[in-house]
């Protein structure tokens, strides 16, 4: 079986747990055992980002070299862990002085940086190592009669030339898994917008007005739920419909893409933690099709 | 040819272009796509990628670097994935970060999380508590998630020792 080493990152494992379970079961369903590194840090984004170029490579640089130490390619379930581990590689592999500079602090643990470690975010492994055919081929119960919007999150399809996951301006790998899964996929207005996310520690009001909008615009365009591939979205996404002045019977469920997959590949929700979803999941769950 | 300008250029821009990620801001031709492409710009009507550029090739270097304005941009790309002439404001303003840390203005909540992250290894210690442990126990996952912070302090000493508190 296929190995990939997960980078859990900082909120995952906190506030989303389930979407770690949830992909640990729907890859190991599909033949791609997830391991989890351990004694990893912080990949700086955002914040150590905004202050020091060679301090956030250091940070990046280091869970690459934790994975490359168990010759793993890393998995990534966030857009600031694989923007930010991609961005450091690309730096890393282009910059002779600053892989020097990042394997002197490295060499005290006896880690090496070399770039031989590839940074695959959820939605390659999905596309590119597992393939749509096979999935295909894994659903058992099958969606009918379900509308969804695809978010595809910023960081994880941006910028293109590092990071290499799915066209930029018109992404298609979570509208394809949608289908494949038999729901239909709807388009929306500003569906490569952001969420607001990276906005909240700076200006909470103005973050929030900006997941409203997608959510109101997901709505406007049939949508009856929100499939997302990255945890802050997925968070961001789900709180902005809790706000005071929010209508909660126009409230959508807000669900990672494994969550997803996973009723319809055969996995119990128990296993995938749907109950502890804070977006009711009833209206995906409820299309669920007897098995095939 | 391809290093034409079409803009004026000050002091301040070039000091900008000496930092990565804002080498090409002579590029920029005011267009203003980068505003009509971004959602920050579409709910904060201070917020105007196009014209803080513009406040940097005009050399307004003390009103840039104090402003919260470079701030609030959220590295999302949209107006980098549409500027016809290759220019990021989201790495202008990344460059602009640079600068203004070093002259020690920095919003305060970048700075608690950027000290938090180097003294814990991680952003949310002080979150993780016992129901989140069992959640995961719950969910069938390792609840220690054993966090190094060795390697931030030894990052923070090499690189940020008295600049993200000034
Ligand atoms: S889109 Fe590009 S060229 Fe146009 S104003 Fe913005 S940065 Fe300048
Ligand atoms: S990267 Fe920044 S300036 Fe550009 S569209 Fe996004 S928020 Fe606006």
């Amino acid at each position: 079986m296929k190995e990939i080493m997960l980078y859990r990152g900082c909120t995952t494992p906190v506030r989303l747990p389930a979407y770690e379970a949830a992909t640990i079961a729907v890859l190991g369903k599909l033949g791609v055992k997830v391991v989890e590194m351990d004694d990893a840090n912080c990949c700086g984004a955002q914040y150590v980002e905004s202050v020091s170029r060679m301090a956030f490579a250091a940070m990046s640089g280091r869970i690459l070299a934790l994975a490359e130490k168990e010759s793993q390619d890393i998995l990534a379930l966030c857009g600031a862990c694989s923007g930010s581990l991609k961005i450091n590689k690309h730096f890393l592999d282009n910059d002779e002085k600053a892989r020097k500079e990042v394997n002197e602090l490295l060499s005290e643990e006896g880690l090496k940086y070399t770039g031989k470690t590839r940074v695959r975010h959820l939605l390659q492994v999905l596309n590119e190592d597992i393939g749509f055919e096979a999935i295909e081929k894994a659903i058992k119960k099958p969606y009918k009669g379900l509308k969804l919007a695809a978010h595809y999150g910023c960081h994880v399809t941006r910028p293109y030339e590092i990071v290499q996951v799915d066209d930029p301006e018109n992404p298609t790998i979570i509208d394809r898994l949608i289908e494949i899964a038999g729901a239909e996929a709807v388009d929306y207005v500003g569906k490569t917008r952001c969420c607001g996310g990276p906005l909240l520690a700076m200006d909470e009001s103005l973050a929030t007005h900006i997941g409203q909008d997608k959510i109101r615009d997901a709505i406007a365009a049939g949508a009856q739920g929100m499939v997302t591939a990255c945890v802050f979205c997925d968070i961001q996404l789900t709180q902005v419909q809790f706000g005071e002045d929010t209508d909660s019977s126009k409230m959508i469920p807000v669900i990672p893409i494994v969550q997803f997959l996973g009723p319809a590949l055969g996995i119990k929700e128990d296993v995938l933690g749907i109950e502890l979803n804070k977006t009711s999941p009833d209206i995906i769950l409820s299309a669920l099709q007897e098995a095939k | 040819m391809n290093n034409e300008t079409h803009t004026p250029s000050s002091d301040f821009a070039k000091e900008i272009a000496l930092i990565p990620g804002g080498e090409v801001i002579n590029k920029c031709i005011q267009c203003g796509i980068c505003t009509a492409s971004c959602v920050v710009a579409c709910v904060d009507d201070q917020y105007r990628p196009r014209r803080l550029i513009q406040k940097i090739l005009i050399g307004k270097r003390d009103e840039v670097l104090k402003s919260d304005q470079p701030w609030l941009c959220m590295t999302c790309r949209m107006c980098e994935e549409r500027c016809q002439e290759g220019v990021s404001p989201a790495e202008i303003f990344h460059a602009v970060r640079i600068l203004a840390v070093k002259e020690g203005h920095i919003p305060k909540v970048f700075q608690i999380t950027v000290e938090k992250v180097l003294c814990d290894g991680w952003m949310l210690a002080d979150a993780y508590t016992d129901f989140n442990e069992d959640e995961r126990e719950d969910l069938g996952l390792n609840p220690a998630l054993a966090w190094n912070d060795t390697f931030t302090k030894k990052v923070k000493k090499k690189y940020l020792a008295g600049e993200e508190s000034a």
